[in-house]
């Protein structure tokens, strides 16, 4: 059972609003593949197209290998999970999951049998007379994957089904939903605006910003190397500053600080850059620590402004004393310790980075007017969306 | 602080003579039917009989009337129940600029008098040789009861999730499937209540009735002819035994609806 | 529109749809209509005449309202009264609607309402009959009157308009009742305890804060009764006498006894117009849309 899914230069449009810019992409079969997002970054209009709810405005989608133009939802090989779970209210634990086979015309043994499988398989057994009502959240969301895999789909799609729940519940769900994933071999595609689920179930994982994929990759790729300064500061967090490129030797990139002094960093995946370019340095706060004032490398001085504790670390704001900037800086258990003295608000301490963590990128912020706030011209990524197509 | 206590005892007092003006009425129409007496009356008391029950069952015209009510009743039923879920599902999956117009023009029966829809009914069957009779009063009251039964459906309809629409299509079944064993269901409930006040209204319709009913009578016909022509408290009897089916019907009818929305609250 | 629907419920469902939305709206809603509107327009001839040099469009139904004196004082006393119930049915039914929505515990309206339900349900015959009863000659309401000493003789209250006025309040209550209790209750109790604590009164809260934002239910409520009362042909001849006939009357008259169908017609669509009137004014007055009246 082929269950890839490939979209040829898909394009969506509303009106004048563009909701997906011109998008090719191919996910393979048995991929749990998401797309990670803010919401209004059309991975749902994405999602809409391939389960049929909506016509691409330009393009192709293939499933299976198979072109899906003119082919209804309701024949396509795909079946969804939605946000709401949309589970039929009237309707019994059993006949729910059993509506994709008795529309189909399957018996009504047969169609038992099916659904007591899939209620093993998600560990519900016995609730099949259930009514929906009766169920918890947790409950209402297995009896939602089984209703979806009764139909023996090619692909699952997922739109966020995780949201409603409170977090322990949605932590177990995803180890849950992974094991799924791997029992039956089905395309997963999974659609989130959060990361920490992106990052732990998928093989691979698309960010998508204003209709246009940024990158896709797996999800370790996609946190060490960013491929634009969207996906640096939206998977994870990481401190940004502007420099310009002094020259390159092989990946490592010489940056002029300004009065932030000499920077170092590598270049990002498959990024283009001239000497004398203006760029922008991603050091993420894990990547920095505390060093002394006349250590070698990059060295970046602040003043400690607020100082949170958040268990496992301790996250610092600090203000950089050349340049005013803002620069968090999170220090693991072990250090913190060592510093212990220096964390209270005031105190002035040099921060240093392997310029191996840093990620040096096109200067992508829009150029925006300082008297009115617009923004008047907005800077094309070049190099950036850099979609692999296998 | 004692002009407030004075006014909210005020406001209490009126509620109560509020719902003996509502009731008193029918106390003393339902009184009048054992009153021995030849004219539908209390005052004086002649006497407790039972009688008018005796010669309101052997009154063959009120059989025959109520005969007709029924059947107009059901004629309206099938007639008005389709059309008004038609036209709530029409409303609530239609985005046209022409519909702010046809909304008007679906609710106009509602905003129009009785008289005028059984006048205009009347004339416009009558050249196609057609006159007054039950199937023009089948006609004349579904005309504004499906009206009625839009109102109804599209209630239940606004509070439908129509990702349920969705997901039913995902999962393989037609649109057909799809309104059948999702969106029907869904409104099964609306349908059904439509149905009784469908009935009820058609039961009790005068107005319309009145310009299209023909040679024939309904029920309410008979009874207002009654009440101007020959009138004896047997139709008090009848009155009455009205009012208690009504009563009984609409408690039922009222806790049934009660139950299934303290169901709802606690789904 | 086909397309729209066809998306949502397949060509048969969608075809059905629109052919019984389309039979109701153009067979049974406004051919009717239109045709009522031509009747009015033709003159009254014998069937050997229809369309002979005779059948000619005419405003000729329309002048006899203004010439016979009799029937304009009829159409100008039915619209007339009609407004006092419509004014006195919202006089009666606000105080209930305010109690029901704010002043009662969740029980007490739940149970008024049940009792308010209970005589809408029973037929308009059956309620105005039961009001014949109590004001007839000998009825118990003299009796009462005659007993407490407050009158000598028994009064006839179904010989003029009142007896008529008296039953359609009760007739048309709870169309009143029902859009302005609905209205109110939407109110957030908030405003009326914040209006309170700035010193405003009992009549200063209701006028400047209840009033205004029951408008949509008082503007539903009016137009309804209104239209109940001017279109009422059974209370009218119930409670009536030969004196205080009502527009209704005359044009059940025209039909069933003068055989003048289109004489008939044109009062019909004079009536038609007075409600039109009516609820467009009521529109302005209160600005309130078609939207707000249908809930």
């Amino acid at each position: 059972m082929e269950g890839s899914v490939r979209l040829d230069e898909v394009v969506m449009r509303f009106g004048d609003f563009t909701a997906i810019e011109t998008t090719s992409l191919t996910i393979e079969s048995g991929e749990f593949f998401s797309f990670l997002g803010p919401s209004g970054c059309g991975k749902t209009t994405l999602l809409n197209i391939v389960s049929g709810f909506l016509v691409p405005s330009q393009g192709q989608v293939h499933i299976g290998g198979e072109p899906m133009a003119g082919v209804p939802v309701n024949r396509r090989p795909t079946a969804m999970i939605f946000q709401n779970l949309a589970l039929f209210p009237l309707m019994t634990v059993f006949e729910n999951i059993e509506f994709g086979l008795e529309v189909r015309g399957v018996d009504k043994k047969a169609r038992r049998e099916v659904s007591e499988r899939l209620l093993a398989l998600v560990a519900l057994e016995g609730s099949g007379p259930k009514r929906v009502t009766e169920l918890s959240g947790g409950q209402k969301q297995r009896v939602a994957i089984a209703r979806a895999l009764a139909v023996e789909p090619r692909v699952l799609l997922l739109d966020e089904p995780l949201s409603a729940l409170d977090l322990k519940l949605r932590q177990h769900m995803r180890a849950e939903l992974k094991t799924i994933q791997r029992k039956t071999g089905i395309t997963f595609i999974y659609i989130t605006h959060d990361q920490g689920e992106a990052l732990t179930m998928s093989d691979r994982v698309a960010v998508m910003s204003a209709g246009r994929i940024q990158q896709v990759a797996d999800p370790m790729t996609l946190y060490r190397s960013p491929a634009t300064g969207f996906v640096a500061a939206f998977v994870g967090e990481t401190n940004r500053l502007e420099a310009r490129l002094i020259d390159r030797e092989g990946k490592r990139i010489r940056l002029d600080g300004g009065v932030l002094g000499e920077l170092a960093g590598c270049a990002g995946e498959g990024v283009e850059l001239g000497n004398g370019e203006r760029v922008a340095l991603y050091v993420r706060p894990e990547h920095l620590k505390p060093v002394s004032a006349d250590a070698a490398g990059p060295r970046l001085e602040g003043d400690v402004e607020a100082v949170h504790f958040e268990g496992a670390s301790v996250m610092l704001e600090t203000r950089l004393s050349a340049s005013g900037e803002t620069l968090r800086v999170q220090l693991g258990h072990e250090v913190s310790r060592q510093y212990a003295d220096s964390l209270t608000v005031g105190q002035r301490m040099t921060f240093g980075y392997d310029p191996a963590d840093a990620v040096v990128l096109p200067d992508d912020r829009p150029v925006v007017d300082e008297t009115t706030g617009e923004m008047v011209e907005e800077r094309t990524v070049t190099g950036g969306a850099h979609v692999p197509s296998a | 602080m004692s002009s407030q206590r004075l006014l909210a005892f005020g406001l209490r007092f009126y509620v109560v003579v509020f719902f003996l003006y509502l009731f008193l009425p029918l106390l003393i129409m339902a009184a009048a039917t054992f009153n021995d007496s030849r004219f539908p009356t209390v005052t004086p008391w002649d006497g407790t009989t039972l009688r008018w029950f005796g010669e309101l069952a052997a009154d063959g015209g009120m059989w025959q009337a109520l005969g007709n009510s029924v059947i107009v009743a059901f004629g309206v039923l099938c007639l008005a129940v389709p059309i008004g879920i038609s036209t709530a599902l029409f409303l609530n999956t239609v985005s046209s600029r022409a519909k702010p117009f046809l909304y008007a023009l679906i609710l106009s029966p509602l905003l129009t008098p009785g008289v005028i829809i059984g006048i205009s009914t009347l004339i416009f069957w009558r050249q196609f040789g057609v006159s007054g009779g039950i199937f023009l009063t089948v006609l004349g009251q579904a005309t504004f009861i499906a009206a009625y039964v839009m109102l109804m459906v599209t209630a239940r309809l606004q509070r439908f999730d129509r990702t349920m629409e969705r997901a039913a299509l995902d999962l393989g079944a037609s649109q057909w499937q799809m309104f059948r064993r999702i969106l029907l269901p869904y409104l099964k409930p609306a349908i059904l209540s439509a149905a009784v006040i469908a009935f009820l209204q058609s039961f009790e319709n005068y107005n319309t009735t009145l310009f299209v009913v023909g040679y024939d009578t309904t029920l309410t016909v008979y009874i207002a002819s009654k009440v101007r022509t020959g009138l004896t408290p047997a139709v008090n009897a009848l009155g009455l035994i009205l009012i208690l089916v009504t009563v009984v019907l609409a408690v039922a009818y009222e806790v049934k609806r009660r139950r299934e929305e303290a169901a709802r609250a606690r789904a | 529109m086909f397309r729209q629907l066809r998306a949502r419920f397949g060509g048969p469902l969608a075809a059905a749809i629109l052919t019984l939305l389309g039979i109701w709206l153009i067979v049974m809603v406004t051919l009717p209509q239109l045709q009522m509107i031509d009747y009015s327009l033709r003159p009254n001839l014998l069937p050997a005449q229809v369309g002979g040099p005779d059948d000619r469009l005419t405003l000729g139904n329309y002048a006899t309202l203004f010439s016979n004196d009799i029937h304009r004082s009829i159409f100008l006393k039915t619209l007339w009264s009609s407004v006092l119930v419509t004014v006195l049915t919202l006089v009666v039914s606000y105080p209930l609607a305010w109690y029901l929505a704010k002043v009662a515990t969740p029980r007490q309206a739940a149970l008024c309402i049940l009792l308010l339900i209970i005589p809408f349900w029973i037929n308009e015959i059956l309620r105005t009959y039961s009001w014949f009863i109590i004001l007839s000659f000998r009825g118990p309401l003299n009796e009462v009157l005659m007993m407490t000493g407050l009158i000598d003789r028994p009064i006839r209250f179904l010989s003029g308009d009142g007896g008529v006025m008296v039953g359609m309040v009760y007739a048309y209550i709870l169309f009143m009742v029902f859009p302005v209790y609905n209205a109110i209750e939407s109110l957030d109790d908030n405003q009326v305890r914040a209006a309170r604590d700035l010193g405003a009164g009992t009549v200063r809260t209701h006028r400047r804060i209840v009033i205004p934002h029951a408008k949509p239910g008082i503007a539903t409520g009016c137009i309804m009764t209104f239209m109940l009362a001017a279109g009422s042909y059974a209370v009218p001849a119930l409670l009536g006498s030969p004196g205080s006939r009502w527009f209704t009357q005359i044009i059940y008259n025209w039909f069933f006894e003068g055989g003048n169908w289109n004489q008939g017609a044109a009062y019909a669509f004079l009536l038609l117009v007075l409600c039109i009137g009516f609820m467009s004014l009521v529109m302005k007055l209160f600005k309130v849309g078609l939207g707000d009246i249908a809930k």
